[in-house]
């Protein structure tokens, strides 16, 4: 075959191939939904055990007893940080399991030799990490409204949708990547739950679920001011209640800059990270 | 003669200073069945595993059709199905879903002919509700093999294909196999099977230590490298003073002869001075691969 001839059959087999991008990634996000709803004990029911526990024993124990200088009950403060620490939570342990577990069963790399790319992939798992983390973010958010009824008579009115809406995206989205990145990296369970143990928890612990950071010595103010957490759950606590530690436009650009971060970490990770069976 | 299914350029892959492929290259036809064969670590599954890109070429080209895996992998990959060596379990899902996300993977959303008919043609319809880790070690890889057929590709790579299955299904998949390159489909298998690659290759490669010592038409490689054995009875005696390079022991009724496999049995008979009206039987055993294959490693072992 001459020159020519071989470059116009290579030509003609290269134009013969159709593939449906948006019909891969949604096959792959899909995959991820069926994936932690056949599990929905662990992944909706315990979360939401949890923030009813959180709610029981701060908001309406201890909580009777705190008094807030911005005048709502600590109940009411609670509720954004206890719904984007449900977010967060989920949103990383649903990318990171997935991925830990496709290495764990050797079925991580299907996603190597189907035609699917970094960009694809990690969209559709850290949409699918959201959808998860959304989904208990509104289940807690139902219960505490329902608290809320209850304990003091009236529903809490959200002060700014769209903020809410925006903080909880990007957060999810971000802590989705992050699960990516630590789970590809990873090289075994072990690595996960210490990442998620050791950084995640005290990060969020730390970043204002519980207190108001303004309640700090100033030394340890300074110091929350470098944790990225503190600026996703006052940015839900603003577009919840309309009260922020920080400054809701400074707490926007930082939440979005670690989104970027996590999402470049999240790529690199997808690149030279392994896919490799355990 | 059409584009190359694959064609492979100078491969090198090292993993830190190890070689497991070592300036590798061929050239596949359209519509051939390639053998890789080699002993362990001898690089089989390496090169399969830059054609799919589980593996990056430290240097040299892989191409599919023409296109290059580093270059273009999305296309690659659609032409490619790629069966691995090791099981998978799949989690919590079952056959049909598996099959169901793995053509989604390709773009094929509404794939439910090709799914129903690849499950029935290789035995997992009555299984297609139960979960993968349910399954037996042979209908796992049955699965492995559906999956890597459900986006109809034009090239297959079937790396040990049948490692650790029984022989029943092993001439099953061995006929599967046959059925597909009837149907036009180019196949490159890796296999520790000599019959394996006897029954089922159009061409042979054998690879030792990353290197690939030789590649050529499964029979002519039989025949250049292999001796048969032809055993001569005679009706009455053997005739005195009986001498040929090719005899290896003879009684007074009975001569063992091993000849080059290109020679003829009239062709010895007459060098000996035997006249066939004389012979009460004749016992020819052919080499085998298995022989062809022991004697490249063993003759061409490259240094370490």
């Amino acid at each position: 075959m001459s020159a020519v001839n071989y470059e116009k059959e290579v030509e003609a087999i290269r134009t013969a191939i159709r593939f449906n991008r948006w019909a891969a990634f949604y096959s792959l996000y899909r995959r991820e939904m069926k994936r932690f709803f056949k599990v929905i004990f662990q992944t909706i029911f315990t979360p939401f055990i949890n923030s009813t526990l959180y709610l029981l024993i701060f908001g309406v124990s201890l909580g009777a007893s705190i008094r807030l200088d911005s005048g709502l009950s600590y109940l009411s403060f609670l509720i954004p940080g206890l719904v984007m620490m449900g977010v967060l939570n989920n949103a990383f342990q649903n990318t990171s399991s997935s991925v830990t577990s496709g290495k764990f069963s050797g079925d991580l790399e299907d996603l190597k030799v189907v035609p699917l790319n970094s960009t694809m992939i990690i969209w559709a798992l850290s949409v699918a990490g959201l959808t998860r983390g959304l989904i208990v973010g509104l289940i807690t958010y139902t219960v505490v409204e329902v608290f809320l009824y209850v304990t003091e008579g009236a529903f809490l009115p959200v002060a700014h949708p769209f903020w809410l809406l925006y903080f909880l995206v990007v957060g999810g989205l971000a802590f989705s990547k992050l699960g990516i990145a630590i789970a590809f990296w990873a090289k075994s369970f072990e690595h996960v739950s210490g990442v998620g143990s050791f950084v995640l928890l005290p990060l969020i612990y730390l970043g204002g679920v519980f207190f108001s950071t303004r309640g700090l010595h100033p030394f340890w103010q300074k110091v929350s001011e470098f944790n990225p957490v503190l600026y996703f759950i006052n940015g839900v606590r603003y577009g919840m209640l309309g009260i922020s530690d920080v400054n809701v436009l400074t707490a926007a650009w930082i939440s979005f800059g670690a989104l970027a971060v996590l999402y470049v970490l999240g790529l690199y990770a997808l690149k030279y990270g392994s896919y490799s069976r355990w | 003669m059409g584009v190359a299914p694959i064609e492979i350029s100078d491969l090198v892959k090292d993993y830190g200073r190890f070689r497991a492929v070592d300036h590798v290259s061929f050239r596949m036809a359209p519509g051939e069945v390639l053998g890789l064969l080699g002993p362990n670590g001898a690089g089989k599954t390496t090169i399969i595993s830059t054609m799919v890109t589980l593996e990056k070429p430290t240097e040299g080209t892989v191409k599919i059709f023409g296109l290059d895996v580093t270059q273009e992998p999305e296309r690659t990959k659609m032409l490619t199905g790629y069966v691995p060596q090791e099981l998978i379990h799949h989690g919590f899902f079952s056959v049909e879903e598996i099959m169901e996300f793995h053509s989604g993977y390709f773009g094929r959303l509404k794939n439910r002919d090709r799914i129903d008919w690849l499950l029935q043609r290789l035995g997992l319809w009555d299984h297609r509700k139960k979960k993968v880790k349910q399954l037996s070690g042979g209908m796992k890889r049955r699965l492995l093999i559906a999956k890597a057929l459900v986006h109809e590709p034009k090239l297959l790579l079937l790396d040990e294909p049948t490692a650790g299955v029984d022989i029943e299904l092993r001439e099953s998949l061995w006929k599967f196999v046959e059925e597909l390159r009837a149907g036009g489909m180019s196949i490159l298998l890796t296999t520790h099977y000599i019959e394996e690659a006897e029954n089922l290759c159009d061409r042979i490669g054998i690879l030792q230590k990353g290197r690939l010592l030789l590649m050529g038409p499964t029979r002519e490689l039989v025949k250049d490298l292999t001796e048969r054995e032809i055993v001569v009875r005679m009706r009455d005696e053997l005739p005195k003073n009986i001498a040929s390079p090719f005899l290896l022991k003879h009684d007074r009724v009975e001569a063992v002869f091993r000849v080059p496999s290109a020679m003829g049995v009239g062709e010895l008979l007459a060098e000996v001075g035997i006249n066939l009206d004389a012979v009460n039987d004749l016992t020819v055993r052919e080499g085998s691969l298995e022989e062809a294959m022991r004697r490249v490693l063993n003759q061409r072992r490259p240094s370490a």
